[in-house]
């Protein structure tokens, strides 16, 4: 744990960036750790696998309780065997490299780059970690995760491969035929009678055969080998051995049928020769050409000659002409005779060769030729000899050869040119027997070679043995048979054969490219093109069953990917055909997955293919969905298994991409990627969309109060907890299945059913927004937990959880990006909420931080409570605000900008600017709010100052004049204080403290003075008072600022008002009415006219008259006069107070009367000094004047002048009276109860007042 | 920037079938203007108001809400935390006000109220001008609320601004008692009442202290 948390420290100390920076940081950290999670994650899964081997074992058995019951299916657990090899190697490779790194290194790793806490993490056991990153990292982490999903695959594949035996026991009942094959081996009636499905006039031929006649046919040809190579090789008895092996007769039969065949007669052979052409011969004619033919005949009868045709002027003649020469015994020594001549035209001959074309029929022919040739050597012409070539028969291989011979001429050294031959054997046998006894050896022979060799019959590549080849080989030339017709016979033996014994396609292919262009060219007989197309329908549907379970052999991709180039090769050469007419080459009954549903023959090979491939992949989807036996019935468990699923669908397409769409595209132009996904999509919205709309409708909701702070991870909040993360799990996948699709189907992906996906999720998202908050809360909760209050670095002023909250707020923001949610209106309803959440985050983490730091500062001893300003309390306040600045651009961030152009060209741009204009308010509020948090704050930390100032101020006022050390202990609290906010927080902050502290310390005052106005304390205390307070207001470090706060302001004056003399404040009640009446435009007492100025220590008045004075007897009108005073009234209180003459019964009297009162320079010099004039009404009795009102004329607008008051201007003042009794200045008089002066003036006060 | 005294936030939800004139309530009040060719609601929308009681301010956080059954899921997430529910009907659409039913209880269910009487609900009748085409009695709104353990109640026109400010008024008044009625059962200290508090009998004991001296 103490490691834990040192090394968290040192990444903090090393966080030197500011925000942003540090955002990338993170990111940074959080894509390596991801790494690390996926890592440890797939190493469970490994070790998962090997904890199971018991499964692993029980499954091998299986396979070979399968071989035991069925010799066919060795193949199978062959395969078995061989993925079984193939797996152990990819676990311990994949194991060493996770074990060669310690545990303990990769846990370090972890610790170096942490993105919150790990601690904060494990609160919810990462969950945002899970998926919040998945956005960025989604390269990284598909390509782990790939992997691991291959590896899942191959696990599965290799349980979809004992399924596959049911496949192949139900096609063998398809084709009975198979069967009936090797249970009536020994009596060998021919099962190509069986399958023909119309029986024409061959069937005649077929029926007279029978295994018998075909081995004595064969003895015989053993008897009568041709050809050079093979008694050279081969001994007869070892032939005959093999054939008896073969066909498993018994040795009497042998004797009895070897005798027949020695007494038969010997065979009546063939020579074959093809004269091809001849290169560089020897120029004959004087025009330096020839016009070359070939005279052919055997040694052994040299009268039976056989010419070809004259080429004409050339020395490069090209024949292909082809002769049969009878050989008339065995004679070995015989030879082949070539003679070319050059021809010299002659009337006769000429004539003679015109009637070539008037000839028909071979017998003609070869007469008329006889002719020619007999001319040709009688030497009746002047043709000339060019060269003779001699082939000794025995030369020549029973498969027959082809070869340039140089041609020689007697006596003559030089070369006379060369001449291509191709010279073979056959037998005058019937092309239909012949062909039809070598299928039949065929497959007896193969099926002999296959049971006696080790190879699986896949394996066999067409290389018969020596022995089984020179039977074949015998039979061929015996028999005359063409290359073409021996591959259509191969090709019709070996697609047999293959319906017991799968062969490699290969062979099949191979000899399509041998068949494919006579076919073409209609150079095969109707028969042979009947017999290979029933033999294509028999190899299609194995072509296809390899199509469809193209995933059964994922343990050997090398070996599938051959099978599959092969078989689509073999689809490739048949899709070049024409088929004949009315060829159902996809009969129902065996093509059951096919789904064709037109009338009639089929022979939609496309069609075919994508119904393979389709049928293909939903046999294996089926096989998972019927063996996921341990099925958890939860909404989670059944969401996780949709995960999982798809995880596979994903992989299997993946794969398929990697392998075998290529190979598709070029072999047969067909798109398998495409055909799979547009299967999967499909099944994908058929098996989701219920659920997954189902369950959104009845997601429970998450029970939690978004305003209390204590989260609780109640049971009954687990289970939409869960619900809601498997939910968005599955949303994620299927996200990334329909990105698969774009890239797949660019074209098509928008009618996709699937493309709507989020549809049926959409009841699920204010789930997830729900969960975030959820989460987030926790988190945060954790976050303030963890935070030891200290700087994150020197360099910024918050704390870790500052950080970490921030980091949250990140995550909660990939959360969003990552839903990359496609609905305009809903994304903007999201949105909304997002930032509404964000900001309930922030307030919870303002209350938290609050909560936290309270307490923190609190000292108390004997003598006193104190509070002091720390710096985790700064470090609190910094934080909130640290994270209140970071919400505008976080908004920001949300793509708003985006969905409200979208909403624009969805609806209209006044709901857009409506959109506009909410998203705008919610993030001011959320701003607004939080500020709001923090200025609570800052009120907590100034009440908790507050008590430590008042005793400030108070002691200040008692002590002030004399010495104190409390004092100055106390100016020191608060100048540490203000110094350590004023340093700790920023400026916006410390002023908003301030001010917070002005209205707090002129409440406080208020209330102190209210306290001791009550108590009669003396002047001089709140004199003292306010010394102190300017005192403290100056260990302020902005002090110019308190002008703005109004309490603070008030209250000083309030003390100033209360620190004077009675004296002094009476001259303030003067001075506060003078201000007033001055804002007076109008009085309802009247008004005077005067003229005053200065002249030395003098003032000179002349008081000039009055106007519209108020009435004040009951004739409505007054008798007045004015009288002078000069004020304040105890420094002038040895001048006179001159009047003026009574002026009866007008209201508008003309006094014109001067005055001088003469006064010292001091006196002059007063600042505040005032001239009252107060205007009475005189009583009759003179006893008891009445008071009208009175004006005051302030020194400071008094001229000093030489100028006679003559020459000034009038100076008119309104008349007023004292109206308030509220004043501070009367409330402060009023409270000097004790004092004779204040009563006096109070009681005068009220009298002018009240008249 | 905002007084250094806070304002007390209360978070309030307009709930309603579409069209009866949530927007329009809320704009009238906000910004005292009227839209006759008021679209619907996508989703939410949201202001915020200040307004004073008894000489405090409140600030209100009014999320308006889209009445439009297809706006379900969206509309949902922003009950939770509520304190203040307005469910609002017109008087001349009868179905609007027998939804008023199905609007409580998805607000009880989403906002995830326990005891739901103690939650401030005040149903409000809208477009009290158009009073011909009238479908729903006050009587009807009277018996509704009562069958439902709801006190407060008004009718209102966006239209004219009749009852507007004082429907917003009822609103927070009656938050207001259930707050108080909540605080005597909890003692749940606000922060300004409890610091007041301590302040008193601290500087009592310095005068105290200093009267000696
Ligand atoms: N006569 C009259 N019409 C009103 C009043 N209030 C709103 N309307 C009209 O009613 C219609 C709908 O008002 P809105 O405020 O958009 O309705 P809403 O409740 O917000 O509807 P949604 O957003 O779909 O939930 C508008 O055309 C308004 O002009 C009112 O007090 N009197
Ligand atoms: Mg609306």
């Amino acid at each position: 744990m103490y490691e834990l948390l040192r090394g968290l420290e040192m990444h903090r100390i090393t966080e030197k960036e500011k925000c942003d920076k540090c955002f990338l940081q993170r990111s940074n950290a959080l894509r390596r750790r991801k790494k690390a999670f996926v890592r440890s994650g797939s190493v469970k899964r490994i070790n998962s696998v090997r904890k199971n081997p018991k499964k692993h074992q029980e499954k091998t058995k299986k396979n070979i309780l399968v071989k035991e019951k069925n010799e066919d299916f060795r193949y199978i657990q062959l395969e078995t065997k061989k993925q079984k090899q193939h797996k152990n190697p990819l676990i311990i490779p994949n194991k060493s490299k996770y074990a060669t790194i310690p545990w303990i290194l990769r846990w370090k790793f972890r610790r170096v780059h942490p993105t919150c806490d790990i601690r904060i993490q494990q609160v919810d056991g990462g969950f945002f970690e899970k998926f919040g990153s998945l956005f960025r990292e989604q390269v990284e982490l598909t390509e782990t995760k790939e992997k691991l999903e291959k590896e899942k695959c191959a696990k599965l594949a290799a349980e979809v491969i004992p399924s596959k035996l049911d496949y192949e026991q139900e096609e063998n009942e398809i084709l009975p035929t198979v069967e009936s094959d090797s249970e009536n081996e020994g009596s060998m009636v021919s099962s190509d009678s069986d399958l023909e499905e119309n029986k024409d006039k061959n069937d005649l031929i077929f029926t007279a055969l029978n295994i018998e006649e075909l081995y004595a046919e064969i003895l015989y040809e053993i008897l009568h080998n041709v050809g050079c190579d093979v008694s050279y090789e081969i001994g007869q008895t070892t032939l005959f051995s093999y054939a008896q092996d073969a066909f498993k007769i018994s040795n009497d039969k042998h004797n009895h049928l070897l005798d027949m065949a020695e007494r038969k007669e010997p065979p009546e052979l063939l020579l074959n020769v093809e004269i091809i052409e001849a290169k560089d011969l020897r120029s004959k004619d004087s025009n330096g050409m020839s016009d070359p033919f070939v005279t052919l005949y055997l040694n052994s009868n040299n009268t039976h000659r056989y010419n070809t045709s004259v080429k004409q002027t050339t020395l490069n003649p090209t024949w292909e002409e082809h002769f049969a020469l009878p050989i008339a015994d065995q004679n070995s020594e015989d030879m082949l005779i070539l003679e070319v001549w050059d021809f010299d035209p002659a009337e006769t001959v000429k004539e003679k060769f015109g009637k070539l074309f008037e000839v028909k029929g071979v017998k003609g022919m070869r007469k008329l030729v006889k002719e020619i040739a007999l001319t040709a050597t009688n030497g009746q012409h002047e043709n000339e000899l060019i060269g003779i070539a001699k082939i000794p028969l025995k030369t020549v291989p029973a498969s027959g050869m082809t070869m340039w011979y140089s041609l020689d001429k007697k006596n003559k050294v030089s070369r006379q040119g060369v001449l291509k031959v191709r010279v073979s054997f056959s037998s005058e046998k019937n092309n239909q027997v012949a062909e039809q006894e070598l299928r039949h050896m065929l497959r007896i022979i193969l099926l002999h070679e296959l049971e006696t060799s080790k190879v699986a019959p896949y394996w066999w590549c067409g290389m018969f043995s020596p022995q089984a080849n020179c039977l074949l080989t015998q039979h061929i030339a015996q028999s005359g048979l063409t290359p073409t017709e021996v591959s259509v016979c191969q090709y019709c033996v070996f697609a047999l054969i293959h319906q017991s014994h799968a062969l490699s396609f290969a062979l099949f292919s191979k000899l399509l490219a041998g068949i494919v262009k006579p076919l073409q060219n209609n150079q095969i007989c109707e028969d042979d093109v009947k017999l290979f197309w029933n033999a294509t329908k028999k190899l299609l549907p194995s072509c296809f069953s390899i199509i469809r379970k193209i995933r059964k052999k994922t343990s050997n991709e090398k070996a599938t990917m051959k099978q599959v180039t092969e078989v689509l090769k073999i689809l490739n050469y048949i899709l070049q055909l024409d088929l004949p007419p009315n060829t159902d080459l996809f009969p129902l009954n065996i093509y059951k997955w096919k789904t064709y549903t037109g009338d009639g023959p089929n022979c939609d090979i496309f069609g075919t293919i994508n119904d393979a491939v389709v049928q293909g992949a939903s046999d294996w989807m089926n096989y998972i969905l019927e063996n996921n036996n341990s099925r958890d019935e939860s909404d989670v468990g059944r969401l996780t298994y949709y995960i999982q699923l798809i995880q596979l669908i994903k992989t299997d397409i993946q794969k398929s991409i990697e392998y075998y769409d290529k190979l598709f595209q070029e072999t047969v132009n067909f798109q398998y990627a495409k055909s799979l996904y547009i299967f999967y999509q499909a099944k994908v919205s058929t098996l989701c969309e219920p659920e997954v709309t189902n369950i959104c409708k009845n997601l429970k909701r998450l029970t939690f109060n978004g305003k209390t702070s204590t989260l609780m991870t109640t049971e009954d909040s687990k289970e939409p907890l869960s619900a809601g993360t498997s939910l968005f799990e599955l949303y994620l996948a299927v996200q990334r299945f329909v990105v698969l699709g774009t890239g797949l189907c660019p074209a098509d992906c928008d009618n996709f059913h699937i493309k709507n996906f989020h549809q049926w999720f959409h009841g699920g998202v204010a789930q997830w927004l729900d969960i975030a908050v959820y989460k987030a809360l926790q988190r945060i909760e954790k976050a303030v937990e963890l935070d030891k209050l200290t700087q994150v670095d020197n360099t910024v002023k918050y704390s870790s959880s500052a950080v970490d909250t921030l980091s949250i707020f990140y995550q909660v923001k990939v959360f969003w990006q990552q839903l990359n949610w496609p609905d305009v209106e809903s994304s903007y309803t999201f949105i909304a909420k997002i930032i509404d959440d964000i900001c309930r985050c922030s307030v919870f983490y303002a209350d938290q931080m609050s909560a936290k730091v309270d307490g923190m500062g609190d000292h108390e001893n004997v003598y006193e409570k104190k509070f002091e300003v720390t710096n985790e309390w700064c470090l609190a306040i910094n934080n909130i605000d640290y994270v209140r600045e970071t919400l505008e651009p976080f908004t920001q961030d949300l793509g708003m900008t985006d969905i409200i152009a979208k909403i624009t060209d969805l609806k209209s741009p006044v709901d857009a600017q409506r959109c506009q204009h909410t998203l705008d308010n919610v993030i001011a509020n959320a701003i607004d709010t939080v500020r709001n948090k923090i200025i609570e704050l800052l009120e907590i930390v100034v009440n908790k100052m507050a008590p430590s100032m008042k005793r400030l101020l108070i002691e200040g006022a008692e002590l002030c004049n004399q010495d104190s050390n409390s004092i100055d202990r106390l100016m020191m609290y608060v100048d540490n204080n203000l110094s350590t906010l004023h340093r700790e927080l920023n400026e916006e902050n410390f002023n908003r403290t301030l001010s917070i502290v002005w209205e707090m310390l002129g409440a406080t005052l208020e209330e102190i003075i209210q306290c001791n106005l009550d108590k009669r304390r003396p002047p001089s205390f709140f004199d003292n008072l306010h010394k102190t307070l300017n005192l403290m207001l100056g260990s302020f470090k902005s002090p110019n600022d308190c002008s703005n706060c109004d309490a603070l302001s008030r209250t000083e004056r309030l003390l100033k008002i209360n620190g004077l003399e009675t004296n002094d404040l009476i001259h303030e009640v003067h001075l506060e009415m003078a201000r007033n009446f001055a804002k007076e435009k109008e009085s309802s007492y009247g008004e005077i006219s005067v003229k005053v100025k200065f002249e030395g220590s003098a003032i000179k008045v002349e008081v000039m008259n009055a106007r519209n004075l108020i009435a004040m007897d009951s004739n409505g009108s007054c008798d007045s006069f004015v009288r002078i005073h000069v004020l304040p009234e105890h420094k002038f209180s040895a001048i006179d107070k001159p009047k003026t003459k009574t002026h009866n019964k007008t209201q508008f009297p003309l006094y014109d009367e001067a005055f001088v009162i003469n006064i010292t320079h001091e006196q002059k010099a007063i600042k505040d000094g005032l001239i009252l004039f107060s205007v009475k009404d005189k009583d009759l009795l003179g006893y008891n004047n009445q008071y009208i009102g009175e004006a005051f004329l302030p020194f400071s607008e008094i001229p000093e002048t030489n100028k006679p008051l003559s020459s000034l201007p009038q100076v008119h003042l309104q008349l007023g009276r004292p109206t308030s009794l509220s004043s501070d200045c009367i409330r402060a008089l009023e409270h000097r109860q004790g004092d004779k002066l204040a009563k006096e003036f109070l009681k005068k006060y009220k009298q002018r007042m009240g008249s | 920037m905002r007084s250094n005294h806070k304002n007390t936030l209360l978070k309030v939800v307009i709930l309603g079938d579409g069209g009866v004139g949530k927007s329009c309530l809320m704009n009238r009040f906000v910004s005292n203007q009227f839209d006759e060719h008021s679209f619907h609601t996508i989703g939410v929308e949201f202001l915020n108001k200040d307004i004073d009681i008894n000489g405090d301010t409140y600030t209100l956080q009014i999320w308006d809400t889209a009445g439009q059954e297809r706006f379900k899921t969206l509309r949902t997430p922003f009950y939770r935390g509520s304190d203040i529910c307005m469910l609002t009907y017109a008087i001349n659409d009868k179905s609007s006000f027998k939804n008023l039913q199905m609007w409580k209880n998805e607000f009880l269910y989403y906002a995830d109220i326990k005891e739901n009487n103690q939650f401030p609900f005040i149903v409000i009748g809208n477009k009290s001008d158009i009073t011909s085409e009238r479908e729903v009695s006050q009587l009807e709104l009277e018996t509704w609320c009562n069958e439902n353990g709801i006190t407060s109640s008004i009718e209102t026109s966006a239209k004219n601004a009749s009852n507007v400010q004082e429907a917003f008024i009822l609103a927070v008044e009656h938050w207001l008692r259930i707050e108080k009625r909540a605080d005597k059962n909890e003692t749940v200290y606000n922060d300004t009442v409890d610091l007041t508090k301590k302040q008193g009998e601290k500087s009592s004991c310095c005068i105290g202290s200093s009267d000696e001296n």
